[in-house]
């Protein structure tokens, strides 16, 4: 096996409650080099087509990445790699933190889990070893709980831990995997296969390192690199003094802030929530994951009034968007303490605060009721409510805690009464903070996302509404969509962090130093074009097509009403348009499914006999 | 005065960078729990950080305890450090030490601290947030 890699893949199999380990696959290591690539490779090949991801047939894996545990900065994540229980799709789902290069040290590149434990357990890992646990002691509590009492049990106290609230316990397709008590891989509800597996947390402690060739010479340009391309990088600028909140103030501007479940893309309460108000009234200290330089993380504390006490890493710019002006929630302190139950029961707060913000427009409506909230008045901007609402929903308390538990979109299907317009999503994934309707491209970037709606796979709103392009014109957008998608999917096979502006030729150069195996700027983007149709074609295969590739009717129906988005809609024939240009640019045909000949073209020619639609 | 690295910890982010230079100047790999500096992040109260290392005091129990005389001192940089090939790996000094300096290697077979890189130290030149200082 190269340098960077352990080699190792550790296999779980919780229905008989063994472990073994097997070489990593090194030819699939060449061609997807880790993380989403090659877990989305392992996932295709070992998921059968249709499974139920809250089945013990769903394969559950965490990924690290040649790069990850080494010094080349923003690398140190890890992938949690399933199928999603919110989405039916493809899920591969990030997280900061320290729990990634802990895992790499503990000697696994990858773990891969299978079945349903008898019991509630948890998986130790440690140097080459692994133990399947009992959870007695942990199961039921919450995630700061559970990493003390883990840490103590297993006798090491600087072990890292990934594992679920009572959320993902409770098999809510809106539950996140946390670790390092803020970092969450949130999106798309890896947190309920956990549960669904009766696993509660894996935990890693590891001493075996990783080495890199030449290792003086590395350390010297990681060094130069870091000051250099991180610490002084301008692109990084807002990061280092703000963080993630530093976008509330451009998006108010932009008129794209979601504002009581997308009825506005303006909030008139918006100072109270924003950089400003996060550095005034709630900030403790910057934080950085493992290896970063810029630190974008925040350590808030509510200094009084109703919160006081509560702290959390934050709160990001997606929690202040949907849990903040989505809810109509005017002080970034109510905001605090969501985001810390958030973290603590194991929720997503992009979901968590987008199926808040639906129902309270429900209960404005009079389509629910106090009987149906626990009594709480689900007012928008009622912050004592809200402030409840994470615990209902991880604890399916209520009516509405139950069927939100489900996330929005399948709530609503349940209440019915034509609830489901008022839900903003893409696949079943509910939309983060970025209003189509002041920036047409996200309509896009949501729609084609592979795990549904989401931000982390294009985002074209950064050269419109935030910079110079005009944001309603279809001109170019596709190609957007589609370079980020490439770029993207080998930047997450390598699990950078979004945040490292890095150039595709520095990705190279520092894959070719850690490895030693040839890289080039092309070659990267074979592995990015690679990984995307594979992971389309999975999407394909479990049923997906065009019809599922869509925006919500409300982004054509309903005009914003304020500001720069006033009366901006998208009008469906430019979506159309879009969603059009971008088939073509793929090589996938007018239904949105890749061509054999553009799988062949990707080297993906051995997953063509699998696929039935190319029968 | 002690000869060891000065910190400022309320303005360290947690990052470990000094511990992966510091493993990779050492041991050759990256590796935090073979680094001299440890990086510990404060449970159950987060967002605190305590960084636990050798600051070289001017009492140096370590070296009163060390049976095998392993803890020697670097005349030019007026330190002292653990000569590997004669500690025996007793542990002696790590219980000694009341700073939490010095801790066993993972093999067990050693303790290790700071020994400031022979006089550059290398965390103090990475560290993004200029946190550590000689």
């Amino acid at each position: 096996m190269a340098y960077g890699y352990t080699g190792k893949v550790l296999r779980v199999d919780l229905t008989e409650e063994k472990t073994s380990v097997e070489p990593l696959n090194g030819d699939w290591a060449k061609e997807y080099i880790g993380g989403k690539g090659l877990g989305a490779r392992y996932l295709f090949e070992e998921l059968k087509p249709g499974t139920d991801p809250l089945s013990p047939e769903n394969v559950l894996s965490i990924w690290t990445g040649p790069l990850v545990g080494t010094m080349v900065p923003l690398t140190s994540r890890y992938a949690v790699i399933t199928k999603s229980p919110l989405t039916g799709t493809f899920l591969d789902s990030y997280a900061g933190g320290y729990f990634g290069p802990e895992m790499k040290y503990a000697g696994f590149d990858a773990i891969i889990i299978k079945g349903k434990a008898p019991k509630p357990s948890y998986l130790y890992v440690n140097d080459g070893n692994a133990e399947i646990r009992d959870a007695k002691n942990v199961w039921g509590k919450d995630m700061f709980k559970t990493e003390e009492l883990l840490r103590e049990e297993v006798g090491q106290k600087a072990a890292r831990i990934a594992g679920i609230g009572q959320a993902g316990e409770k098999l809510s397709r809106i539950a996140g995997v946390t670790s390092d008590i803020t970092r969450n891989a949130g999106r798309g509800g890896a947190g309920a296969v956990f549960g669904s597996k009766n696993l509660k947390a894996v935990v890693a402690k590891g001493s075996l390192g990783v080495e890199v060739p030449k290792i003086d010479e590395f350390a010297k340009m990681a060094k130069q690199m870091l000051l250099k391309d991180v610490v002084e990088n301008p692109d990084h600028a807002g990061l280092v003094t703000d963080g993630t909140p530093i976008i509330v103030d451009m998006s108010q501007d932009a008129a794209i802030l979601p504002t009581n479940n997308w009825h506005n893309g303006q909030f008139d309460g918006y100072q109270g929530i924003d950089s400003d108000a996060l550095k005034t009234r709630v900030f403790v200290r910057k934080k950085a994951c493992f290896g970063c330089g810029i630190a974008c993380g925040s350590w808030a504390k509510v200094r009084d009034g109703p919160f006081k006490g509560s702290s959390t890493e934050g709160p990001e710019y997606e929690t202040l968007g949907l849990a903040g002006s989505n809810c109509g929630v005017r002080n970034i302190e109510a905001i605090v303490k969501f985001a810390e139950e958030c973290d603590r029961l194991g929720l997503d707060t992009i979901s968590a605060g987008a199926a808040v913000g639906f129902a309270m427009d429900l209960y404005e409506k009079g389509i629910i009721t106090k009987e149906d909230t626990g009594g709480l008045d689900l007012k928008f901007g009622n912050e004592e409510a809200y402030a409840k609402m994470p615990e209902m929903i991880a604890e399916r308390k209520s009516k509405i805690g139950d069927l939100l538990a489900e996330g929005s979109l399948l709530a609503a299907r349940k209440i019915g009464k034509d609830t489901e317009k008022l839900v903003i999503h893409a696949k079943g994934s509910e939309y983060p903070a970025y209003d189509p309707r002041g920036s047409i491209g996200m309509a896009l970037a949501y729609a084609t996302s592979d795990r549904g709606a989401d931000h982390n796979r294009a985002w074209p709103v950064a050269s419109d509404a935030y910079g110079d392009g005009d944001p309603w014109s279809t001109e170019g957008k596709a190609a957007i969509c589609h370079e980020e998608q490439i770029m993207k999917s080998y930047k997450w096979s390598m699990i950078y962090c979004d945040f490292y502006g890095v150039s595709a030729e520095n990705m190279a150069m520092y894959f070719t130093a850690v490895t030693e195996q040839p890289a080039s700027v092309d070659w990267l983007n074979a592995v990015g074009v690679r990984v995307w149709n594979l992971v389309r074609a999975f999407n394909v295969r479990e049923g997906f097509s065009k019809k599922d590739d869509t925006m919500p009717d409300r982004m054509e129906s309903e005009p914003l009403p304020t500001g720069k988005t006033e009366g901006k809609t998208v009008p469906r024939a430019a979506f159309d348009k879009m969603l059009s240009e971008y088939y073509q640019l793929w090589g996938w045909d007018d239904d949105g499914k890749p061509t054999k000949k553009t799988l062949e073209d990707a080297g993906l020619g051995d997953i063509v006999a699998k696929l039935d639609y190319l029968k | 005065m002690s000869k060891g690295l000065k910190a400022e910890v309320e303005k360290c982010t947690g990052c470990q960078i000094c511990a992966l230079v510091c493993s990779a100047t050492h041991v050759g790999k990256f590796n935090p729990s073979e680094s001299r500096m440890n990086v510990m992040d404060l449970y159950p109260e987060p967002g605190e950080v305590r960084l636990n290392y050798c600051i070289q005091c001017d009492e140096h129990p370590c070296v009163e305890a060390c049976p095998a005389e392993a803890i020697k001192f670097n005349d030019a940089l007026g330190i002292y450090y653990v000569d590997k090939e004669e500690c025996t790996g007793c542990g002696m000094c790590v219980e000694a030490c009341p700073h939490d300096g010095c801790w066993m290697d993972p093999s067990e077979s050693y303790s290790i601290k700071c020994d400031l890189c022979g006089g550059a130290p290398q965390c103090v030149e990475v560290c993004p947030k200029g946190v550590l200082k000689r």
